[in-house]
């Protein structure tokens, strides 16, 4: 299964992708994390620091061709070579950073090659985990075109169930096919995360409370794989186990 | 004449001097009971032998001849075995050779490289990177345990590349004894990728301005590519 976490930017996407990783890792589960975001969030809340990112992969891929290796055979099996060093292992856990792009241009080909070897890489694993950029972006390039699973993160705020449900709405357009669900992140209490979800056609998962133990990690820039069990994590595990990418 | 007659030459005459030296082990890969298929991604956790890192050593090369010696089916091995390795990261040098008859050098070689690249086994992951000529491996501690070993994977080398149209012969070379038995290798994949670089560049840019091209010293010398380059040409004119 892979499983992209979708939303505004600012909802605690991030927070809930490193959380899903924490329970993947206690549970065993080969599972492939991609921090797909370029701000590279996810790297530091596992406090991981990748010895190479897609982007890297990408620059090699173009210097490939610019040395005259266009052949499509040899640039598939090359990508599959440079992400392999592009993967940071940790037990049962490869983590794998997009990076930020530095360099402007158009390499379509090269993009679509990436994609199908990521596309093809998540299945050799039993679940894949992504961190999404922020928005509607990756969707409408249907860089999730092999997601099974969206998982629509928002907070209390009207805005940014919207958001949610928009990417919902291009998800369905662009890709289909795939299931969604939405999280309600850091809300008071039972009535504000009902509140704020009342009107929404999503499927909705749960909620999350805000929790003086991940506000600490998050401050303190501490590893989510150490993070003890509280009520944030209890909330985002069983909205992943709902949505099927782990067991509780 | 051949395009890879200098690199077969040397990968012969390596093999004649390590087997002196240290001594070489031969499979017949033909009579062996198949590993099974499949396409794996072994995580560093379950690895129980890696080959061919690249930090250690690693290199990978195909080589074809039209009527050279080829010993069908044999896989010969220089080191130790993936089950006897002392160590859990070794060494990796990988020699295809084929012997077959073709109309079309660069369709042949697309079908006998394609052959290799879409050829996987059980518990053992393989990532090659042609412009290093690198091919970096990993076998899982279950595939170990159940006896893989370089005869299974040189035996489904050789069967894969056999099932291409034209191949009459294939037989494969490991070696795993040291960094610098791999090393020895290294002028002979360098001087046949130079080749099939060369030969690649012919065929997708039909362009055949020798004063530019970074490939003319290899084909001004390597009779076959000197044939292609005519024949191309010439079809162009037509």
């Amino acid at each position: 299964m892979i499983l992209a976490v979708c939303g505004k930017g600012g909802v605690g996407k991030t927070t809930i992708t490193a959380v899903g990783a924490r329970a993947l890792h206690a549970a065993g589960t080969r599972a492939l994390v991609v921090d797909a975001d370029p701000a590279g969030g996810l790297a530091m809340a596992l406090d991981i620091q990748p010895k190479k990112t897609l982007n890297d992969v990408r620059k090699e891929l173009i210097a490939e061709v610019k040395a005259g290796r266009r052949d499509e055979k040899d640039l598939a099996v090359s990508v599959d070579y440079l992400v392999a060093e592009a993967l940071t292992e940790m037990d049962n856990i490869a983590f794998l950073a997009i990076g930020r792009p530095e360099d402007v241009g158009c390499y379509c080909k090269v993009n679509v090659i990436l994609k199908d070897a990521i596309d093809g890489l998540g299945r050799l694993f039993d679940v894949a985990l992504i961190d999404a950029e922020a928005g509607i972006e990756q969707v409408n390039r249907k860089v999730m075109g092999a997601v099974d699973y969206v998982l629509l993160v928002s907070d209390t705020s009207a805005k940014a169930v919207r958001v949610a449900e928009t990417i919902k709405e291009v998800a369905d357009r662009m890709v289909g096919g795939e299931g969604a669900g939405l999280l309600v992140n850091r809300a008071r209490d039972e009535g504000e995360a009902a509140a704020a979800s009342k009107d929404t056609p999503l499927d909705v998962l749960g909620w999350v409370p805000e929790d003086d133990t991940v506000r600490s990690f998050d401050a303190s820039q501490k590893s989510f794989f150490e993070l003890p069990d509280c009520p944030a994590s209890t909330g985002i595990e069983s909205a992943l186990s709902k949505a099927g990418l782990i067991q509780t | 004449m051949g395009l890879f007659d200098e690199q077969l030459i040397e990968i012969r005459r390596l093999m004649s001097g390590m087997r002196d030296e240290e001594g070489l082990r031969e499979f017949d890969a033909l009579s062996r009971e198949p590993w099974p298929l499949g396409r794996s991604l072994v995580l560093e956790e379950d690895t129980g032998l890696e080959l061919g890192n690249p930090r250690i050593a690693s290199l990978s090369t195909l080589l074809w001849t039209e009527d050279g010696d080829v010993a069908d089916g044999r896989v010969t091995l220089a080191g130790p075995d993936i089950g006897e390795a002392q160590e859990n990261s070794l060494p990796f040098g990988q020699v295809l050779i084929v012997r077959g008859e073709f109309a079309n050098e660069y369709d042949y070689y697309r079908d006998v490289r394609d052959a290799v690249y879409d050829t996987h086994l059980e518990g053992f992951s393989v990532r090659t990177m042609p412009s290093r000529q690198t091919i970096w491996c990993r076998a899982s501690t279950d595939a170990v345990g159940s006896g893989l070993s370089l005869a299974d994977l040189g035996a489904a080398f050789i069967e894969a590349l056999k099932s291409v149209p034209g191949v009459s012969a294939a037989e494969a070379f490991f070696v795993t004894s040291s960094a610098s038995d791999v090393a020895r290798l290294s002028p002979a994949a360098t001087g046949a990728q130079r080749l099939v670089d060369a030969m690649m560049k012919m065929y997708q840019e039909q362009n055949f301005d020798c004063e530019t091209c970074e490939y003319a010293d290899v084909c001004d010398t390597v009779m076959d590519l000197k044939k292609i380059r005519k024949k191309l040409a010439d079809d162009k004119a037509v």
